[in-house]
């Protein structure tokens, strides 16, 4: 089969029959007494898709990108699907947060019932999110995204019998689909303008186009994407939504879905949208800015860990919206005086936006499957009733105080390349006051940030455990492994910042190729 | 005689902001996947109108592909919420979408 398959359709195609097959599996599990069998079947799936990418990448790496058309009904109207550096880039982070949190299902989620239907929806997400990066036109993007949203609302309520994933699902539900339809609505307009859905011949027609009545379609784009992104005014299904999904799922939704949909922003605003004739940069740069101060302040409020990690989570989406910002409010500002100034500028704020989202979905990924093993073993996820627990879960406790540094952008671990990426784009051009004062905020934001990441720390890793978590065991192994594998990550990208960093330069170049041409 | 294509546009911003009226006023649970419904009806005649105002026959081919293929997506998604309606209905006894306050903050 695999001779056949084209390279660029294997990883969607193993996904979703994995999605297909896992309940299968299961009947032939319990036939043989092997209950477990399902949960490595899943598992080996995500890692046989991984490998999957990983080849494609070579691919994209070699020849710059991968394309794939049906023969007969090719563009501009049929469905294209094609693969570039920021697309593998992606996909490759969606699958491996993916095999992780399967790997960690495997222990946690023991007690609970119906995990043939728990594993298909996880791998119909990550199918669902790889498609959503592979796609080409907007229909084929639409489909999948759809396919990632429903898995993910099924999720949030999977533990159904008790009301707060009832309410979250719910809330999550409603405005996810209300945000989607809205994406789908402006590109509507889109479409009456070019008569076309493929992104190429979309943005040939559009890039050169100077209609101010395009302001509104990227207003609906960009809010469209942002309720899934939790940019600040539509957020408040994020809060809901994270600590009420199974701890896995918290992990993927708030390692990668949130990023999918930061995804589709950036390639949909800087392939469409020549930032010659719109200054949507701004407008994202104030919103990013609103989403890290409000988030800041209302992480301050939550006892519940999981909830403050959701808020941290927010906080770390207005870093990467920011950083879209700064690119293209560069690019309108400077390109016609100086365009070389502007392309290293804007390529600067999107690598290290990419680098950010990179370094956020491993280490808010893991900070959620920590709170998972205490949620697993203490059955609390208060902070007041936490404390201590760190010396009582020695591994686990490390990883988190190792994840928490890493976010607030500690020196040597990851997240601070990323943040002193996105400072330094905002500085580069110093007599502009605009950027400055929103770097300026930035940046205290960051300081602020790093005070209450310590304060839990300190809370976890330092007082001495209360009388509830006094008797707590360490997690399983398979637990305790990829929160350390994260943990690990988290260190040697921090050490070795340069292959990932490598990466994310390269899919911030191929994201602006169309906007400045190569 | 042929409609004016922005006819049909304007419907359908009507229908979209009928839609946003509903998800924000209406208490009902049941109420508010109707807004979510009429507002990707709304989504669908924008796309039939875009086709048509482009080739100005009342038969565009992609368009239709995309509307047939998006209320399939609006099913599965209706489907899903009303699981959550009936769900929601078996914990609290009642519809109504105040009753779902107690996540804040």
């Amino acid at each position: 089969m695999s001779l056949s398959v084209p390279l660029i359709l294997q990883p969607l195609i193993i996904l979703f029959l994995g999605a297909v097959l896992v309940p299968l599996v299961d009947v032939v599990g319990k036939r043989v007494n092997a209950e477990k069998l399902k949960d490595f079947f899943a598992v080996a799936i995500f890692a046989l898709a991984l490998y999957k990418l990983y080849t494609l990448y070579l691919e994209v790496a070699a020849e710059g990108y991968v394309e794939f058309t049906i023969p007969g009904f090719g563009p501009p109207f049929g469905s294209a699907l094609r693969v570039d550096a920021l697309s593998s880039f992606m996909s490759m982070l969606f699958c491996g947060v993916g095999l992780l949190v399967a790997i960690y299902s495997i222990r946690y989620m023991e007690e609970d019932t119906g995990l043939d239907k728990y594993y298909a929806l996880l791998l119909a997400m990550v199918a669902g999110m790889v498609g959503v990066a592979f796609a080409w036109d907007f229909l084929t993007l639409f489909v999948f995204w759809e396919t990632m949203a429903v898995s993910g609302y099924v999720l949030v309520g999977f533990r159904k019998y008790r009301w707060e994933p009832v309410e979250a699902g719910f809330k999550y539900l409603i405005m996810s689909t209300f945000g989607s339809i809205l994406m789908f609505y402006g590109v509507s307009f889109l479409y009456g303008m070019t008569g076309t859905l493929n992104f190429t011949y979309m943005a040939e027609t559009l890039l050169s186009q100077n209609n101010p009545y395009l302001y509104l379609v990227i207003c609906m784009i960009v809010a469209g994407f942002g309720v899934t992104a939790a940019m600040v005014p539509f957020h408040t299904w994020l809060p809901d939504a994270h600590p009420a999904a199974p701890s896995g799922i918290s992990a993927m939704l708030s390692g990668v879905v949130i990023k999918a949909g930061v995804y589709g922003m950036y390639r949909s605003v800087f392939t469409f949208f020549n930032p010659a004739f719109y200054n949507y940069g701004a407008v994202l740069m104030i919103f990013g800015v609103l989403t890290l101060t409000v988030a800041n302040l209302m992480a301050l409020l939550q006892r519940d860990i999981k909830r403050l990690f959701a808020y941290s989570s927010i906080v770390n989406i207005g870093y990467i919206i920011t950083a879209a910002g700064i690119a293209a409010y560069a690019l309108t500002t400077y390109y016609a005086s100086s365009p070389i100034l502007a392309t290293s500028v804007a390529v600067f704020a999107l690598a290290g936006g990419l680098f950010h989202v990179f370094n956020h979905a491993i280490g808010k990924g893991l900070l959620f499957l920590c709170s998972g093993c205490f949620l697993h073993e203490a059955k609390t996820r208060d902070l007041t009733i936490l404390e201590g627990i760190g010396k009582r879960m020695p591994w686990t406790g490390v990883s988190l105080s190792i994840g928490l540094l890493a976010l607030a952008g500690v020196p040597p671990l990851n997240g601070f390349w990323s943040k002193l990426f996105i400072i330094l784009a905002g500085l580069s051009i110093p007599q502009d006051g605009y950027m400055v004062i929103i770097t300026a905020i930035l940046i205290l934001n960051a300081i602020f940030s790093a005070a209450y990441y310590l304060w839990v720390m300190q809370r976890i890793m330092l007082k001495s455990p209360t009388e509830r978590v006094a008797k707590v065991h360490e997690a399983p192994f398979s637990m305790v492994l990829p929160i350390a594998l994260l943990a690990s990550i988290c260190v040697v990208v921090g050490a070795f910042p340069g292959p990932v960093l490598g990466l994310a330069d390269t899919a911030a170049k191929s994201l602006l190729s169309f906007i400045i041409g190569g | 005689m042929a409609l004016h294509p922005g006819w049909y546009i304007t419907t359908s911003i009507i229908l979209f902001a009928i839609g946003v009226y509903c998800l924000a006023v209406k208490r009902n649970m049941i109420k508010i996947v109707i807004g979510l419904e009429i507002i990707t009806s709304a989504m669908h005649l924008n796309f039939i109108a875009m086709g048509y105002a482009l080739s100005l026959v009342a038969f565009n081919p992609l368009t239709q592909v995309i509307v047939v293929i998006s209320t399939g997506l609006g099913a599965c998604v209706a489907t899903v919420a009303l699981m959550y309606v009936i769900n929601a209905y078996r914990h609290y006894g009642s519809l109504d979408a105040r009753r779902l306050r107690r996540l804040r903050w």
